[in-house]
C-alpha cells in the first residue's frame, strides 16, 4: 500500500510553488533559480511531462482534484504494475483462436507485457493543484469547437485518406508507425505526453538559442532567441518554425509554418491552417520542475484561443537512442500482413 | 676556449624567446577565437566539412558511379545508379586519412570490396539510416553545434541525427545504438570525445568503408580560427583493423546572416524504395494507380 | 490456479487516464492474427535491443526434431534502461516462454510478446512505478539475488 504521507508532503512542498512565488518559495525552502552566465533562467536538462492526467478534461470534473482523489487513482496505477509483475503459469497454453479479448491497442492480440510500459504513475501537480486535466482554458478543460471551416478541412482530409484503404500503402499509415514522428504530440510543439513511454526530453540552452530534443524520435527543435526572421513560406518542417524572447524570467516561444502532414494527421492540430501559431511558455519552478503553458492560436479553427499547462519534471535517468525508422520491422509486418491477408481472402 | 664575442643570443636561444613572446602574445587568429564565460573556446554554430570525404574517405581516382558493373573495355555505372548520369559519378579526393590507406584486416578489405559491388544494396544511407561516427561530421549536410557550461549537444541535419556529448561518463552502454554513446572533457583548448558503443551497420562513406561493434572513436575539435575547427577522428577496432588510424579535416562556420540548420526528416523520402512492393498497387504494377 | 498473464488492456483503466488516441501507436491488432494463438518454448538465440520494438529471437524444436527460429516483439528498450537493464540481462541459452499471436503474414515466423516469461513462469523483466516503493525494492533484490533484472 503506497503511503499517503509522501502524497502529503509533495502537496505541502508544493502548496506555495508558481511563477509569482517562486522567490517566496525560494526563501522558505532556500532554493535559488539557477541561471546560466548570462543570467536567464537555467532550463538544462533531462526532464518528462508523463503523467497519468489527460489532455481533456471528463465531463462534470473541476480542474482540481482532492488529494483523496488522487491517492485513489495513483494506487489504481501502482496495483495495475503490481498484478504485471506477477508470475504466469508456466504451463498456460496459446491463447484463444479468435483473440484474446483486450481492446484499444492491445488489438484483441494483448499486445505486450505491462513492463515495457511507462505511462506516468502520477496525477499532473501544477503549481500545488492536483489537476484533472492538461487544458485549463476553457475552464471545462475540454477542445474548444471548431468553425466550418476547420470542419470542413477535417472532412476533406478524411475524404482523401479514404480514397485508400488503411493499409493499402505505406502512407496510410499513422505518422508514428512510419518513424516519422512520435506518437500523439510529443515533439509538438506543444509537447505533450503520449500516455505510454519515453516522454522525455533533452534541454540545451546558450544565449541565443534554446535547443529541445524530444526522445521520440530524437527529434531536435531549435530554438532561436532574438528578432524573429520567419521562414519562407513554402518551407513548412515538422514541428514549424520557432523563435523565443525572454519575458522576465519566462522564455516565450511563438512557433508557425507546420508541415501540412503533421496538421493533418496530429489529433491535437485536427482542422488547423497554414495560420496555426502556438506560443509556449517555460518558467523554471524548483530544482525539479518546469512550468510549461502552451496557448493554440488559429482564428479559422477555433474561435477563441485554448491553453493548457504540463508541469515537466526533472528525468532521474538518460535519454537513449530511439533509432526508430531503423529497427522497424512493424511497418513490414503490417503492409506484408495486409497483403497476405488479402490473398487469403481472394483464396490465392 | 673562444676568444669570440659571446652572441647577445645564442640560435636555439633566440628561439625560445621568440616561443615565450608567442605564448605571451597571442598570434591574430588566436585571440579571435570566441571564448565562453568559463574560458573555453566556444563552439556554437552551424558547422560543415567542405571536399568529398562522404564520397570515399582514401585518396581516390574520380569514378563513373559508386557501383559499377563490367563493360566490354571499362567498368560502367551498374543498373542500379545508371539513370543518375554524371550526378551520381564520384569526385577524385585527395582522402582525409592520415597516411592514405585505411589498415584493414585481410577479411575486413574483401569486405570493403564487396560493399562497393553491392553498394545499392549495402549503404545505410540509402535508407536514411542514422550515419553514425564519425561521418555524420562530413556528410554533406551541416551541423549545429550546442554549447553550455554543462553540455555540449551535437544536431546533424541528416536524417535529424543527434549526439549528446556528456560530460560525465555515465558508464559502458548496455545496448548498442548507431550513434554510440559519446563522453567528452578538455585537454587545453581542445575538446575530446571518446564514443563507443556503436552497432556494426554504419559506414564512414559510400565506398563501403565499415566497422564492427568494438569501434571506438576518438575526435578531436579544435578552433583554429572563429570560423574553423581542425577535426581529428581515431578510429580503434581489433576485429577491422591491424592498428588505430587518423582521419583529420578543417570545419568551416556558416556565415550567411540567415543561416540555420535545416530539416532532412529522410525517412518517408525512401519508403518508395523499402515498401513500394507491399503497396496494395505498387506503382508501375499496371492497376491502373 | 491458472493465473491470466497481466497484458496491456488500455480501455479498462480509470476514467481520468487518456484514452488511446486512434492514430497514436500502431495497432497490433494490424500486425498480429488473432486466428494464429502461438505458444514457444526455447532458448533465446539472439537479442535485438532496438526501436521502436525490441525482439527477442527464440528457437523452437518442432514435433519432426528439427528447430526453428521465432521473433518474439517486445517493447521500447529505453524504458528498461532506465530501470537499469544491463547486457547480461537476458542471455543468449536462457530458456523462455512466449505466448502470442503470428504475425498476418504466415510466412514469418515472427509473433507479438503477449506473455514473455522464463520457465518458472515468472516475467523476464519488471516493470516499476519508478518511486521506489518498499514492495519494488524488495521485489528487485529478491530478483537480483537470483541473477535476474
Amino acid at each position: 500500500m503506497r503511503s499517503s504521507a509522501s502524497i502529503l508532503t509533495l502537496a505541502l512542498m508544493a502548496v506555495a510553488a508558481g511563477p509569482l512565488a517562486t522567490q517566496a518559495l525560494g526563501q522558505a525552502t532556500g532554493w535559488v533559480m539557477p541561471r546560466t552566465a548570462d543570467g536567464r533562467p537555467d532550463l538544462q536538462g533531462n526532464w518528462t511531462n508523463a503523467t497519468m492526467t489527460p489532455i481533456q478534461r471528463p465531463e462534470g470534473v473541476g480542474l482540481a482534484l482532492p488529494v483523496d482523489e488522487v491517492e485513489r487513482r495513483e494506487q489504481g496505477r501502482w496495483d495495475r504494475i503490481q498484478r504485471g509483475a506477477e508470475a504466469s503459469d508456466p504451463d498456460r497454453e496459446a491463447p484463444p483462436v479468435g483473440g484474446d479479448g483486450s481492446t484499444g491497442a492491445a488489438g484483441g492480440v494483448g499486445g505486450y507485457n505491462n513492463f515495457w510500459i511507462d505511462a506516468g504513475n502520477q496525477v499532473a501537480m501544477y503549481n500545488g493543484e492536483y489537476r484533472s486535466s492538461l487544458i485549463v482554458d476553457p475552464p471545462d478543460g475540454r477542445y474548444p469547437p471548431r468553425t466550418e471551416a476547420a470542419r470542413a478541412r477535417i472532412a476533406e482530409r478524411r475524404a482523401v485518406r479514404r480514397q485508400h484503404g488503411q493499409y493499402d500503402n505505406p502512407e496510410n499509415r499513422p505518422l508514428a508507425e512510419r518513424c516519422i514522428l512520435s506518437f500523439g504530440s510529443n515533439g509538438g510543439p506543444p509537447m505533450l505526453p503520449n500516455y505510454f513511454y519515453n516522454n522525455n526530453y533533452t534541454i540545451v540552452q546558450t544565449p541565443d538559442h534554446i535547443m529541445i530534443m524530444t526522445e521520440m524520435v530524437h527529434d531536435v527543435r531549435i530554438i532561436r532567441i532574438g528578432t524573429p526572421n520567419p521562414l519562407p513560406g513554402e518551407i513548412e518542417p515538422y514541428f514549424g518554425d520557432s523563435w523565443g524572447h525572454w519575458e522576465g524570467d519566462t522564455l516565450v516561444v511563438e512557433t508557425m509554418n507546420y508541415h501540412p502532414t503533421q496538421i493533418a494527421q496530429v489529433g491535437v492540430f485536427a482542422g488547423t491552417s497554414k495560420d496555426l501559431k502556438v506560443t509556449e511558455r517555460f518558467t523554471r519552478a524548483d530544482e525539479n520542475t518546469i512550468n510549461y503553458e502552451f496557448t493554440m492560436e488559429d482564428p479559422s479553427t477555433w474561435t477563441e484561443t485554448w491553453s493548457g499547462e504540463v508541469p515537466f519534471k526533472r528525468l532521474p535517468g538518460q535519454v537513449y537512442e530511439y533509432a526508430c525508422h531503423e529497427g522497424n520491422y512493424a511497418l513490414f509486418n503490417v503492409l506484408s500482413g495486409a497483403r497476405a491477408q488479402e490473398r487469403r481472402d481472394n483464396g490465392r | 676556449m673562444s676568444s669570440h664575442r659571446t652572441p647577445l643570443l645564442t640560435a636555439s636561444g633566440a628561439s625560445l624567446v621568440a616561443l615565450l613572446v608567442s605564448a605571451l602574445v597571442p598570434s591574430a587568429a588566436e585571440a579571435q577565437i570566441p571564448r565562453g564565460a568559463d574560458g573555453r573556446p566556444d563552439l556554437n554554430g552551424l558547422w560543415q566539412a567542405l571536399g568529398n570525404a562522404h564520397w570515399d574517405i582514401e585518396p581516390h581516382q574520380a569514378r563513373a558511379a559508386l557501383q559499377l558493373q563490367e563493360g566490354p573495355l571499362t567498368p560502367v555505372p551498374a543498373k542500379a545508379v545508371l539513370s543518375f548520369g554524371a550526378v551520381g559519378s564520384v569526385p577524385a579526393g585527395l582522402g582525409v586519412v592520415v597516411g592514405g590507406e585505411i589498415p584493414y584486416l585481410p577479411e575486413a578489405r574483401a569486405r570493403r570490396i564487396e560493399n562497393q559491388a553491392l553498394w545499392s544494396e549495402r549503404d545505410p544511407e540509402i535508407k536514411c539510416y542514422l550515419p553514425g561516427v564519425p561521418r555524420a561530421t562530413y556528410m554533406p549536410y551541416p551541423f549545429q553545434i550546442f554549447q553550455s557550461a554543462q553540455a555540449f549537444f551535437i544536431a546533424y541535419e541528416y536524417a535529424s541525427a543527434v549526439r549528446n556529448v556528456y560530460m560525465e561518463d555515465p558508464g559502458p552502454p548496455q545496448v548498442d545504438s548507431w550513434m554510440g554513446q559519446s563522453v567528452g572533457h578538455w585537454e587545453g583548448d581542445t575538446f575530446v570525445v571518446v564514443a563507443n558503443g556503436f552497432n556494426d551497420q554504419t559506414w564512414f562513406d559510400r565506398a563501403g568503408n565499415h566497422h564492427s561493434y568494438q569501434m571506438v572513436v576518438t575526435e578531436r575539435y579544435t578552433m583554429t580560427s572563429p570560423y574553423h575547427i581542425m577535426y581529428e577522428a581515431t578510429i580503434e577496432d581489433e576485429l577491422t583493423f591491424t592498428r588505430p588510424w587518423t582521419i583529420r579535416m578543417p570545419l568551416y562556420k556558416h556565415v550567411a546572416e540567415n543561416a540555420r540548420l535545416g530539416q532532412f526528416k529522410c525517412v518517408e523520402f525512401v519508403e518508395e524504395l523499402m515498401y513500394g512492393e507491399l503497396r496494395k498497387r505498387p506503382i508501375g504494377s499496371g492497376d491502373g494507380r | 490456479m491458472r493465473k491470466t498473464s497481466t497484458t496491456i488492456v488500455l480501455a479498462g483503466l480509470a476514467v481520468l487516464v487518456a484514452a488511446v488516441p486512434l492514430l497514436a501507436h500502431h495497432a497490433f491488432g494490424a500486425e498480429f492474427d488473432r486466428d494464429a494463438p502461438i505458444r514457444l518454448q526455447g532458448p533465446v538465440v539472439r537479442l535485438e535491443w532496438v526501436n521502436p520494438h525490441a525482439w527477442i529471437h527464440i528457437e523452437i524444436t518442432k514435433e519432426d526434431g528439427t528447430t526453428e527460429v521465432w521473433m518474439v516483439e517486445g517493447g521500447t528498450p529505453n524504458t528498461l534502461l532506465r530501470r537499469g537493464l544491463r547486457r547480461d540481462c537476458l542471455a543468449v541459452g536462457t530458456e523462455i516462454i512466449v505466448d502470442g499471436y503470428q504475425t498476418k503474414d504466415h510466412s514469418l515466423t515472427r509473433a507479438n510478446g503477449r506473455d514473455v516469461t522464463f520457465t518458472d513462469g515468472t516475467k523476464i523483466f519488471l516493470g516499476s512505478s519508478g518511486t521506489g516503493a518498499p514492495y519494488e525494492e524488495e521485489l528487485l533484490r529478491e530478483r537480483a539475488a537470483q541473477g535476474r533484472c
